[in-house]
C-alpha cells in the first residue's frame, strides 16, 4: 500500500506496479498458506486489482490543464467498468478451469510454461505490430 | 506522426507475466486468475489500437488585426474511426494568445464533424502563420499514444497599435503636389495671405472689391497655395534593448505606424527606411495603399545582429527626396546609426530624431563598479544628445508610457526657436 500510495505522489509508474505486484504476492502467499483448493473469491481479487491498476494510472496520467468533454470521462469510466467486469469473468473461468478434474504432471506443467509464454509473446506481438 | 506506448503499457506487462510465472512456479491456478485481467486488457487495448485518421480544416476570420485586438479562429474536425481520448493544441507563436481554453480534451464519435472555436488575442505586432495543430490520441484503454501535428497555416498580419495624434510635425519645406499644408510660399490657394495693388497680369477674380473700393484703385488678394510634404521614417533597427515583452524596436515600430497613419491622412508622402543590420526601404508615395506598405514593411522590422559597416550611401537615392522631413526614431545604441543620422544632417536634410530610450529596459545593477559605469552611460548618452542639438537637429527622449504627442511637441518647440544651420 505504501508503495502505491508513493507511486501517486510521486506520479511514478514503476512505484504503482510495484505496488499492485506487491499486493499480488501477498495474495499469493496467502493462498499458498491457505487451504489446498481454489479461492472462489479469486475473481473478485482480480478485479479488484484491476480497478486499483486502472485508477491508480488514471490519477497520475500526464496532463495538461485543458477543457474537458464530459463525453471523454463517461467513456472512461465505462472502459474501466467493462475491463473489471470482463476481467472479473475471465478470473471465474480460470478459477473453474482450475477445479476441473484434470491430473497434473509434467506434460501439463510444459503445457502450462508453453502458454503463459505465448501469451506474453501474443502481448509482446501485438505491441509490435498492431499499429503502424 | 509517433507512437509511444504508456507507462501502463510496460507495467501491465510487467504484472501479466510476473503473475503467469508467480503461477507456476507457486502452483497456485488464482494466481493466473489475477494475472488474466491484465493480460485481457493489454490484448483488447492493443487489438482496438489503430492508427489515427483525422482530418481538420482551419480558418481565421480575419488576416489583418490591429495590437490588442482579436481574432476568432474556426477549427472543424472529423473522423471516420472514433477517438474516444484526443488531446488538440492550437500551438500559437510567441505574440498571440488563445483567449478559449487550449489545449483541450475531447472525444470524436466516428463521422462526426467538430467545430471547436477560438479566440484569439493579438499580444504583440508582427507578421504570423498560424494553423499548428498538435494531436494526441490515445486509444480506450490508455496503451498507446499517437502524437502528430496539422498544419493548416493562415496568415495573420497584426498591425501595431499606435496612438492618436492631434498635431504632427511640419517640414521646413513643402513639395510641388497639392495636400493640406500651408507653405510660405504664395500662389493659387484657398488661404489668405495678403493684399497688394493690381498688377498687370493679375487675373481680375482676384481682385478684391472691398479693398479696391476702400483705396479707389484695384487690390487683389495674395493666397497661399495647399501643398503636401514628403516625411521619411527613418527606423533604427540595429539594436534593441528589450525587457520581457517589451522593447525599444516595439515602441518605434508603434510610433511609426502611428506617424505614418497621420501623415498619409493629411496627403503627404511617406517613406520607409529601416536601417540595421538589413536594411529595407520604401520610396515615398501616398495613399491607402502606401500605409498598408508602409505597415507591412513594419512588420519586417527585426533585429539581425550584423558587424558590416553600414552608412546611408547604401541607400538609394529616390528614397530621401530633396526638402522631405526625415523622422529618426531610434534608440541611439549603434555607433553606425549614430553616425548615419549626423550624415543625414550634414547633407542638408531636414532632420529630428526621436530616441527610443533604452533607460527604462536596463535598470542599473547594484554595487558601486555597475553603478558608476551606469553614470558613465547616461552621461554619454547625454553627450550624444548635446552633440545633436548643437547641429541643430531636434532630438527629444521618448520613455515608454509618456504620449507620443508630448515628444512631437518638443520637437517642434525647439524648431521654433532654433535656426537651419548648414554644416
Amino acid at each position: 500500500m505504501l508503495s502505491l500510495a508513493g507511486g501517486l505522489v510521486f506520479r511514478w509508474s514503476a512505484a504503482l506496479a510495484a505496488g499492485i505486484a506487491l499486493l499480488g504476492a501477498e495474495q499469493a502467499v496467502r493462498l499458498a498458506t491457505g487451504p489446498s483448493h481454489a479461492d472462489p473469491w479469486t475473481p473478485l481479487y482480480a478485479a479488484g486489482f484491476l480497478l486499483a491498476a486502472e485508477l491508480a494510472w488514471w490519477s497520475m496520467e500526464p496532463r495538461v490543464p485543458s477543457f474537458s468533454d464530459l463525453p471523454v470521462l463517461v467513456n472512461r469510466l465505462a472502459v474501466i467498468i467493462l475491463s473489471c467486469a470482463g476481467g472479473a469473468v475471465l478470473a471465474a473461468l480460470v478459477v473453474l478451469a482450475a477445479g476441473a478434474p484434470l491430473r497434473g504432471g509434467v506434460g501439463l506443467e510444459v503445457v502450462g510454461v508453453v502458454a503463459a509464454a505465448a501469451a506474453l509473446t501474443v502481448v509482446a506481438t501485438v505491441a509490435r505490430t498492431r499499429v503502424r | 506522426m509517433t507512437r509511444a506506448a504508456t507507462a501502463k503499457l510496460g507495467a501491465y506487462t510487467a504484472l501479466a507475466g510476473l503473475g503467469l510465472l508467480g503461477a507456476l512456479v507457486a502452483g497456485r491456478p488464482e494466481l493466473v486468475a489475477l494475472a488474466a485481467p491484465f493480460a485481457a486488457v493489454l490484448v483488447a487495448g492493443l487489438s482496438l489500437a489503430e492508427k489515427p485518421d483525422l482530418k481538420a480544416l482551419f480558418d481565421l476570420d480575419q488576416e489583418r488585426q490591429v495590437q490588442g485586438e482579436t481574432v476568432a479562429a474556426e477549427l472543424e474536425l472529423w473522423s471516420r474511426r472514433g477517438h474516444s481520448h484526443l488531446e488538440l493544441l492550437l500551438d500559437l507563436p510567441d505574440g498571440l494568445v488563445a483567449e478559449t481554453p487550449n489545449p483541450q480534451l475531447i472525444s470524436l464519435a466516428g463521422d462526426e464533424r467538430r467545430p471547436i472555436d477560438h479566440t484569439i488575442r493579438c499580444e504583440r505586432w508582427g507578421a504570423y502563420l498560424v494553423g499548428d495543430l498538435v494531436l494526441r490520441s490515445q486509444d480506450p484503454f490508455g496503451l498507446l499514444v499517437h502524437e502528430w501535428t496539422i498544419e493548416r497555416k493562415r496568415p495573420l498580419k497584426i498591425y501595431p497599435h499606435g496612438e492618436t495624434l492631434r498635431r504632427l510635425l511640419r517640414p521646413l519645406d513643402t513639395q510641388a503636389f497639392a495636400g493640406n499644408q500651408v507653405p510660405r510660399a504664395r500662389g493659387e490657394g484657398i488661404e489668405f495671405a495678403d493684399l497688394r495693388p493690381f498688377e498687370p497680369g493679375d487675373r481680375v477674380r482676384r481682385i478684391n472689391w472691398r479693398a479696391t473700393a476702400r483705396r479707389g484703385e484695384p487690390w487683389v488678394t495674395e493666397t497661399h497655395p495647399e501643398r503636401n510634404s514628403d516625411v521619411v521614417i527613418f527606423l533604427d533597427t540595429f539594436l534593441e534593448a528589450r525587457l520581457a515583452d517589451e522593447s525599444t524596436l516595439d515602441q518605434a515600430v508603434g510610433a511609426a505606424g502611428a506617424l505614418a497613419r497621420h501623415y498619409l491622412a493629411e496627403k503627404d508622402r511617406v517613406g520607409l527606411v529601416a536601417f540595421g543590420g538589413v536594411l529595407n526601404w520604401l520610396t515615398v508615395s501616398s495613399g491607402l495603399v502606401q500605409l498598408y506598405r508602409v505597415l507591412d514593411s513594419l512588420l519586417d522590422a527585426e533585429i539581425f545582429l550584423s558587424y558590416a559597416w553600414k552608412d546611408i550611401d547604401l541607400l538609394p537615392v529616390r528614397t530621401l527626396p530633396p526638402k522631405a522631413l526625415v523622422l529618426a526614431i531610434s534608440p541611439l545604441l549603434d555607433e553606425r546609426a549614430v553616425r548615419a543620422l549626423l550624415d543625414l544632417r550634414a547633407r542638408g536634410f531636414d532632420l529630428a530624431v526621436i530616441e527610443i530610450s533604452p533607460v527604462p529596459y536596463a535598470a542599473a545593477r547594484e554595487g558601486r563598479l555597475d553603478e558608476l559605469a551606469w553614470r558613465l552611460w547616461l552621461l554619454r548618452r547625454e553627450a550624444l544628445r548635446s552633440r545633436y542639438l548643437r547641429l541643430g537637429v531636434p532630438i527629444v527622449e521618448w520613455r515608454a508610457g509618456t504620449p507620443l504627442q508630448a515628444a512631437l511637441e518638443e520637437v517642434r518647440r525647439f524648431r521654433r526657436h532654433a535656426r537651419t544651420l548648414r554644416v
